[in-house]
């Protein structure tokens, strides 16, 4: 994306003001969002994103300036204003770069920007009406189609020349269903770094049936009860649970500034023995993989807890040289205008080995949350809640009637202390994760799990 | 290129490629950021960026894109989009253009704020982390300190002759203290925000962050049941933030909102008067004028108590045979316009914190509530959090209580304000509320 002799340039400008290190992040995205309310097309919009990041490291100290404007000029003028904030003790030399050879791990068969989008609108009408069509208590829907093809370019002064088109798309769906003074509502959002093939691979009119059931069985649910008591999570996106309550406090963001109730754990017990957690940047297709991270270093499958040992933390190349650990491919940022650091990719619990049915059997008064929705986590407390979009009282070890408005809350390790049954059942799903650096996409994953003992929030 | 060349230049090509009419929104900025990290300057942003968004009129229908590349050859690209975009939509949902009006005089622009040079900005973050690190006892570390200044640039160019912007900026600080007593460990934090270094004091503001995470220390859980409470200003704020998508008309229009045919109704009890003050003076979220060019304005969306309005923009107002209250904003260039509240709080009341508390003699203090984005229902009003405060007995504060979820409903909740404080709270987005007393609210603990 930029000329040899303008990288040359603008690092040659950052170095000269003692950074021992300096990278450009470029990028250009160009994006294509759809959504159908009610069965009408609702909104339509196409745009690029498009700038640059530039960051200077001064030891741990780290710079960073973003602009849209790529002109060498800007950027010499970028490089130089943000290190005027600090001061090395002596200039770098400026090396050669080595053009990065990545491996594709995401190849797309179908490019979605080449897709007309009358078609993808057609697509949406069928997934409207099948969620209006299963049931009359469907008052509402929403359906919504998002793809982007983004082009990445990182160099840096450690001789990092490497370029990834990154493609993604993703479908989502909400269906409400209303009585007369109530409304629930259920949705889902299946993706992957996938182009159009994505709609072969998934049925959007059977997706759009299972969030209209989410809405119509939780619009006759009563209350959740309150207190605590053994929790059943189904699996896919219950792994939300595994990525607030512990994945945000293994990135290297929080545990290098000691904010991290793992922070000093590394080769202790911090989950039951059953528990096995990875976070894997590699899968095919997945949809937070990528060939490299976001500062050229190529993505890897890192086990982060083994049999309930923590193994490793997930490492930036900033946090990495403030707490002597090597980046483990894990840093990530929303776009140009966010400096990268460590975060998530795809993060599950691996299977293990009870059926669904020893679960629920072996439980005999209990939440079973077949649908979770998003949470959030104080990684300096470890302190997490996350809401129970579709839950189930479990009695007698069988599923009972139908709960609504469960929040589970606790803390991160007595949870993944307290899980006594792993599933065999793993299984992904996709969600956006917000943190310092920006919004980015993250798969969740994991097989059932039992907690022996959570505290619910509810109104029954 | 120019922004301003480039918008009209824009506009000029669009009429000639058979758009009718058109619009260039371009939305720009530039800050500054400094992250400390044990007196040591850890991070440090500066940024500068723009973009603009095209939206025209093709065949009779309204189509949108955006770019980010401010250069001549996006045009060709915006127009090509906006007119593909535009043949997806039905002609019922055309957006018409506004030729603009009078608008209020609103300083928001103060170059003094830029100024200051990098290293007394970079001193000022210093003392309120240090003073954070020693506003309290306990205080272990700090989650954040950050200093930093942004400016934005709002510019609307139409076809219709419209021409208008505005520049605002400001300073902020935020710190977040952790607090650790052996195992056990609480993160307090606070902010200030405003136009003018002088009224910053950093060592108020990192005092104030220490003692809210070491006051947290020791606590404990409560018994589940049903509880009378007070909910601070940043607390109800929080909720009132969640839940604010109810009073805008589009949502009403679309069934996403349970207010539809209740104006002139009470939906609130009668001491709760709801604000949207575009034009409050040193008010965070103050504009003169939307994403739409409507001027902004000063209105009461529940007046003791009663449903006086909903927020309105143009195509929403048109709708319901109303004019747009000014609340036409768009989030960002990628975003169509949408409904959105400027300054929006619950006006203050008479009575000191001290006295709410004396009137509800038994209950809890919600200081936070976390999990906003996922442990609420916006459509049917549902709430279930985690939070955190104090328990109250005989109207003291007694001890710190954490690890409970707060259930109820906001419509419920609206109803149920016995009293509302006059310790008006501001969110740095511009939504606010005084401490406010709830008759009763469900909690889960042990």
């Amino acid at each position: 994306m930029l000329s040899k002799n303008v990288v040359e340039n603008t690092l040659s400008a950052a170095l000269g003001t003692g950074a021992d290190f300096a990278e450009i992040y470029m990028e250009q995205s160009k994006r294509n969002t759809l959504s159908v309310v009610n069965g009408r097309v609702e909104a339509v919009q196409s745009g690029l994103d498009y700038g640059a990041g530039i960051r200077l490291f001064f030891q741990n100290k780290a710079i960073y300036g973003f602009t849209n404007d790529t002109s060498e000029k800007n950027l010499i003028r970028i490089a130089r204003e943000a290190a005027a904030a600090a001061r090395g003790d002596r200039v770098y030399p400026l090396q050669g770069w080595q053009k990065m050879n990545l491996a594709c791990m995401n190849p797309i068969r179908r490019m979605p920007d080449e897709v007309e989008k009358k078609k993808k609108a057609e697509m949406l009408f069928l997934a409207s009406a099948a969620a209006k069509n299963y049931s009359p208590l469907i008052t509402q829907t929403r359906t919504g189609c998002l793809d982007v093809v983004k082009d990445v370019f990182i160099t840096n002064t450690d001789g990092l020349w490497a370029e990834e088109r990154r493609v993604r798309s993703r479908f989502t769906v909400e269906a409400i269903a209303s009585s007369a003074m109530e409304k629930q509502s259920g949705h889902l959002g299946p993706g992957g770094s996938l182009g159009f093939e994505l709609y072969d691979q998934i049925d959007v009119e059977e997706k759009a049936r299972e969030a209209a059931r989410i809405a119509v069985t939780m619009l006759g649910a009563k209350p959740c009860p309150a207190g605590r008591m053994p929790v059943v999570i189904d699996n896919g996106f219950g792994g939300v649970i595994f990525h607030e309550a512990c994945g945000h406090s293994l990135e290297a963001t929080a545990v290098a500034r000691n904010a991290s109730v793992f922070a000093e754990k590394m080769g202790q017990q911090i989950a039951s023995s059953l528990v096995t957690a990875i976070d894997d940047g590699t899968i095919p297709n997945g949809w937070g993989s990528a060939a490299m991270d976001d500062e050229g270093t190529p993505t890897q499958r890192n086990v982060l807890i083994e049999n309930g040992i923590l193994r490793t933390y997930l490492v930036d190349k900033l946090n990495g040289r403030r707490m002597g650990a090597i980046p483990t491919g894990s840093s990530r940022r929303e776009s140009y205008r966010f400096a990268p650091t460590s975060r998530m990719t795809n993060t599950f619990i691996d299977k293990g080995q009870s059926t669904t049915a020893e679960m629920i059997g072996n439980t005999d008064f209990g939440l079973y949350a077949k649908q979770m929705g998003g949470g959030s986590v104080d990684p300096a407390t470890g302190s997490f809640n996350f809401a129970v979009l579709e839950g189930y009282m479990i009695r007698g070890g069988k599923i009972a009637e139908p709960v609504r408005g469960a929040t589970l809350i606790g803390k991160g390790m007595e949870v993944l202390m307290k899980i006594d049954m792993v599933g065999d059942n793993l299984a992904r799903a996709q969600g956006m994760c917000g943190s310092i650096s920006g919004s980015i996409p993250t798969d969740v994953g994991q097989p059932m799990i039992r907690v022996k003992e959570m505290t619910v929030g509810g109104r029954g | 290129m120019n922004r301003h060349d480039l918008q009209k230049q824009m506009i000029n090509e669009a009429l000639k490629h058979g758009f009718t009419d058109c619009e260039v929104f371009y939305l720009g900025g530039e800050s500054f950021e400094v992250l400390l990290m044990e007196g040591e300057v850890s991070n440090y942003e500066n940024s500068s960026e723009g973009g603009v968004s095209f939206r025209g009129t093709y065949e009779g229908r309204t189509g949108y894109a955006f770019s980010e590349r401010l250069e001549e050859e996006s045009i060709d690209f915006l127009l090509t989009a906006a007119k593909e975009n535009a043949m997806l939509m039905s002609e019922e949902e055309r957006e018409e253009l506004f030729g603009g009006e009078q608008y209020p005089e609103l300083k928001g622009y103060f170059p003094e704020l830029e100024q200051v040079c990098v290293e007394k900005r970079i001193q000022l973050a210093k003392r309120m982390e240090e003073a954070a690190l020693n506003g309290a006892e306990n205080i272990a570390s700090l989650d954040y300190c950050v200093l930093g200044i942004a400016k934005r640039e709002v510019a609307i160019v139409n076809s219709l002759g419209l021409d208008i912007s505005y520049t605002k900026n400001f300073a902020s600080g935020y710190v977040s203290a952790i607090a650790r007593n052996g195992e056990e460990t609480k993160t307090g934090s606070a902010f200030w925000k405003g136009r003018d270094w002088a009224d910053f004091d950093p060592e108020e503001t990192g005092r104030r962050a220490a003692r809210r995470g070491a006051g947290l220390l020791g606590a404990g859980t409560v018994d589940s049941g049903t509880y009378a409470a007070v909910l601070d200003g940043k607390a109800m704020t929080s909720l009132l933030s969640s839940f604010s998508g109810i009073f805008f008309a589009e949502n009403v229009q679309k069934g996403f909102s349970l207010l539809k045919d209740r104006l002139g109704e009470q939906i609130a009890a009668s001491c709760v008067t709801l604000r949207d003050d575009a034009l409050l003076e040193g008010g965070y979220a103050s504009v003169p004028f939307d994403s739409e060019g409507v001027a902004g304005k000063n209105k009461a969306v529940i007046e003791n108590g009663c449903l006086k309005t909903l927020l309105y923009n143009r195509k929403s107002a048109k709708k319901d045979g109303m004019g747009s209250t000014g609340n036409g904003f768009k989030a960002g260039l990628t975003s169509p316009v949408k409904t959105a509240c400027t300054n929006f709080f619950i006006q203050k009341g008479e009575n000191t914190l001290e006295e709410i508390l004396q009137q509800m003699g038994n209950g809890l203090y919600i200081t936070d509530f976390m999990g906003l984005h996922a442990g609420t229902n916006a459509v049917s009003g549902d709430f279930s959090l985690s939070a955190e405060g104090f328990l109250a007995e005989n109207g003291k504060i007694t001890k710190p209580v954490e690890q409970i979820t707060i259930a109820g409903n906001f419509y419920t909740l609206l109803s149920d304000i016995l009293a509302v404080g006059a310790d008006l709270y501001f969110a740095a987005s511009g939504k606010g509320s005084p401490s406010v007393l709830v008759k009763e609210m469900t909690a889960a603990g042990k």
